[in-house]
């Protein structure tokens, strides 16, 4: 039957609630994104390190294994363990931003389809949203959620009053990974809404996180100061999360200066994408 | 027929594509946080010697030609001329490819090989006039900071470096743009190789001297002027193998430059225009 | 140079396992050529077969005797429109046509003045000095066009170049081809409607999905569509028997075979017009009822009509 023919009926079954709609994006990437092989067994890379450390928190609980190694060499679970842990899972997390970061948006600027989501029911701060959960929950499984694990196995075999003494390192863990996280989805969601060609967005994330903490360093070495780690996201964090676990950092900044830096960061990006974001560009003529 | 091959009309069309290009590479938006790269370091020496002059803090100066080689190897080097090269080569083709503009200039009628030459050429005037200056302004301020401390008995003698860092960087853009140029021919998705150089690139520096003759950063170190011992996180970077003497290290430099423009050329030549989905 | 010809010579172009042509011979004189087929049949592929932009697997292509693998020379003498609807970031038109003809070697002055030359043809001088990007969908087309003539080629190739023209626009582009053919041009046009071009190309190449289907002049292709693929047409209507005996004279009706359910006949002509004709004679005479009417699903034919387009459907 010709189309015309056919008569005109809206949809009348249910609708998914309205504030969850912004998922879709998030399970259309998901398809894309576990298509790719390369990628899933990335993702499996980054689960070793939980599972090892997980390991080095039993063996000193398992007699067996007590027998076979000296206790001196038996690592002591503190919080400077949790912040190496922290570290490694905080770079994996950004290889995989890199990865998935650069196309989540450019790729929707490149073709045009900006206009083709803004003509739903769907705001600019749901698109956001949706593209930011891709990375979020994805990073979400390799940083807090194992990190988070690993304090209560630890907890659970060390005893109530180890849990009460450390109980900062889980705060430690989920907010300062959520941070990170945070911080990780606005850069390259920015980057990603900045430039339109997903290999450009890709190298600028390299970039922000190699060249700018070597301009970081060169003002240190030139100026002699302190202030360039201010720029190093790496040095930042880890006044950060060193600061929760109650260490001291070996950045030379201040907490306070850190957390500003972070979210000046922050609000750049978001001006960044608020700017980019939209159904149409002007060309200035 | 032919018994010469028509250098002059071809030297013509590269100079025309280097007249379009050359203006283009300048103003273009993207080409901002190039020119920031480059001038960073000759305003950092600014500040450093304007500090010194305020009185702010004293410097000796002993330590000054140190940290502008370290400075020099580490980040004008490894970052600011890699990643600029990336950006400024990858476009010159691959970056007409996603615009889906490459046909336009397909339907000149210049070789196509002249076509890469003259893109080649034009992204390094860019890159050496650029960076050549930056290099050439910093390490001035830098010596002549010199002058007011009590180092100054050592300005003459580090003088004699400024044309061969000036030189250095120079061989870094011809090398790197090389490099990227190729880079964005051959791939669909550049950025893993990207990725790739700069890891190896970076680890070559504990690789058996055998391989560091495949990377480009092994042929400029050896010809900075002042070594730098590497502090920090790598003692193994003090295994430095011999540095190659320059007139080995220059023609060796060329040489890949050479190579691996032929292989562009070699590429192009085959190139079909299919703008896909990237 | 109007003895020259573009020349196939039994060129197949695939894409990995995708066929794009298949086995084309042609030999394209001077004057306005129309590629005609639907979406896909290979029109785009023939043209960047022409202009290098794209290599034969198989085959050769020579363009008034040069190789399109040699664009120093070719770009000489040939012009191409592409379907990419895509222009070099932030230049106005004016800056878009200048420095392509800095490209082909001019000097400023000329440069200046082709460019001047073709805005005026293109009708497109007052939006010269905006960008691109702003463009509408016509002027895009049209900036395209004076893009292909501006440095004056004997060969023009434009693909699909009345899309998006409103039709004063299209007016104004077919007079600018036709005066160019009269100069001896070779214009090769592509449009997959027939009609649009069929009144002023000299002559029309039919391709459908990657193959030639037919060639000559516009005359000429219809009638060889005609003999060589006679159309069958279904027809389902009371008493066709009566209408089989009567179809059955005409010696235009090549087959006729009725249903099995008695209720319909399928017949196979070389001249549909005049048996729609018959057709309706049939029915105002009252001998059958007719409950439907279409043309069997024939692969070349339903091209063709699809082609023909409205005349199929006028009847
Ligand atoms: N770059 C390409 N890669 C793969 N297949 C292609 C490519 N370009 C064209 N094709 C295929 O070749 C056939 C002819 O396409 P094309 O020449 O563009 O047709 P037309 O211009 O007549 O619409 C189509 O089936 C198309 O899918
Ligand atoms: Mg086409």
């Amino acid at each position: 039957m010709a189309v015309y023919k056919r008569g005109y009926e809206p949809y009348e079954g249910e609708l998914t609630p309205e504030w969850s709609r912004f998922l879709v994006i998030a399970r259309q990437a998901y398809r894309r994104v576990f298509e790719s092989r390369l990628l899933v067994s990335y993702l499996v890379l980054c689960l070793i390190c939980p599972v090892a450390c997980a390991l080095i928190i039993y063996l000193p609980h398992n007699e067996g294994a007590l027998q076979m190694v000296s206790v001196g060499d038996l690592i002591t679970i503190e919080p400077g363990f949790f912040l190496k842990y922290m570290h490694l899972q905080g770079w994996l997390g950004f290889i995989l931003t890199a990865f998935i970061g650069p196309g989540l948006i450019s790729a929707d600027l490149a073709n045009n389809a900006l206009p083709l989501y803004f003509s739903r029911p769907f705001t600019r701060t749901e698109y956001v949203a949706g593209k930011m959960s891709v990375l979020a929950i994805l990073l979400s499984f390799i940083t807090w959620i194992p990190g988070l694990l690993l304090f209560a196995f630890q907890s659970y075999l060390a005893g109530p009053k180890w849990f009460w003494d450390n109980l900062h390192v889980a705060y430690a863990l989920f907010v300062g990974f959520w941070v990170w996280i945070i911080l990780l989805s606005l850069l390259a969601l920015a980057m990603s809404a900045w430039v339109k060609w997903k290999l450009a967005a890709g190298i600028l994330i390299l970039a922000i996180f190699f060249v700018v903490a070597g301009i970081g360093s060169v003002l240190n070495e030139v100026l002699d100061t302190r202030m360039g780690s201010l720029i190093n996201v790496v040095q930042v964090i880890d006044t950060i999360w060193s600061s929760m676990l109650g260490l001291a950092s070996r950045s030379g900044i201040s907490p306070a200066n850190a957390w500003m830096s972070l979210a000046a960061a922050c609000a750049l990006c978001l001006h960044l994408l608020s700017r980019k974001v939209r159904a149409y560009e002007v060309e200035r003529s | 027929m032919k018994t010469s091959l028509p250098w002059k009309l071809w030297a013509r069309q590269v100079m025309a594509i280097l007249r379009i290009e050359l203006a283009k590479n300048f103003k273009r938006k993207r080409a901002i946080p190039v020119y920031v790269l480059a001038f960073l370091p000759f305003l950092l020496w600014q500040t450093h010697s304007l500090v010194h002059i305020r009185g702010w803090r004293t410097c000796s100066g002993s330590e000054d030609l140190m940290v502008y080689a370290g400075v020099f190897q580490v980040f004008v080097l490894r970052l600011a001329i890699f990643f600029s090269a990336v950006a400024i080569f990858m476009n010159l083709f691959r970056g007409k490819i996603v615009e889906k503009t490459l046909h336009y200039y397909f339907l000149a009628p210049v070789r196509r090989e002249v076509l890469v030459v003259g893109k080649y050429l034009s992204g390094v005037a860019m890159m050496v006039i650029v960076f050549g200056a930056g290099t050439a302004l910093s390490y001035l301020t830098a010596v002549n900071h010199l002058k007011l401390t009590a180092s100054r008995a050592v300005v003459p003698a580090a003088m004699a470096d400024l044309p061969v860092y000036v030189g250095v960087t120079a061989l870094a853009c011809l090398g790197y743009g090389a490099v990227f140029l190729v880079t964005g021919l051959l791939f669909r998705n550049p950025i893993v190789p990207a990725v790739a150089i700069l890891s190896w690139e970076s680890i070559i520096v504990f690789l058996p001297a055998v391989l560091k003759k495949f990377s480009v950063i092994f042929y400029l170190e050896s010809l900075c002027p002042v070594k730098v011992p590497f502090h920090g996180p790598g003692l193994l970077f003090t295994i430095t193998a011999e540095p190659t003497p320059a007139y080995l290290s220059v023609p060796g430099l060329i040489l890949l430059t050479l190579a691996l423009l032929a292989l562009a050329a070699l590429r192009i030549r085959k190139m079909e225009i299919s703008y896909g989905t990237e | 140079m109007s003895g020259g010809r573009i020349v196939f010579e039994d060129v197949s172009k695939f894409y990995g396992d995708v066929l794009g042509v298949n086995r084309v011979n042609l030999s394209i004189p001077p004057g306005i050529t129309a590629l005609v087929g639907p979406n896909g049949s290979g029109k785009t592929t023939l043209m960047n077969l022409i202009t290098g932009l794209v290599r034969p697997t198989r085959g050769r292509i020579s363009v008034l005797g040069i190789s399109p693998d040699d664009p120093e020379r070719l770009f000489k003498v040939v012009g191409y429109c592409t379907q990419f609807d895509s222009f070099p970031r932030g230049k106005t038109g004016y800056e878009f046509l200048y420095s392509s003809l800095r490209l082909h070697g001019k000097s400023h002055a000329e440069a200046r003045e082709l460019t001047m030359t073709a805005l005026e043809l293109t009708g497109m001088t007052d939006a010269a000095g905006r960008r691109v990007a702003a463009y509408s969908k016509g002027m895009r087309q049209r900036i395209k066009l004076a893009h292909a003539i501006c440095h004056q080629p004997s060969v023009l190739v434009l693909d699909e170049p009345l899309n998006g023209l409103d039709p004063m626009a299209r007016a104004e582009a077919i007079a600018l081809f036709r005066s160019l053919a009269a100069e001896g041009l070779h214009v090769i046009i592509s449009s997959h409607i027939l009609h649009e071009v069929d009144c002023i190309s000299d002559q029309v190449v039919l391709l459908n999905s990657g193959y030639v289907v037919a060639e000559g002049q516009i005359q000429a292709v219809r009638s060889e569509m005609n003999q060589e693929h006679p159309l069958q047409i279904m027809v389902r209507c009371s008493r066709p028997g009566a209408l089989a005996s009567r179809v059955f004279t005409l010696d235009h009706v090549v087959e006729v075979r009725m249903h099995a359910d008695g209720r319909g006949l399928l017949a196979s002509t070389r001249n549909p017009d005049l048996f729609y004709q018959a057709l309706n004679q049939a029915v105002l005479e009252g001998l059958i009822d007719i409950e439907s009417v279409a043309p069997a699903d024939d692969d070349v034919h339903s091209v063709y009509q699809y082609l023909i387009g409205n005349e199929g459907e006028a009847l």
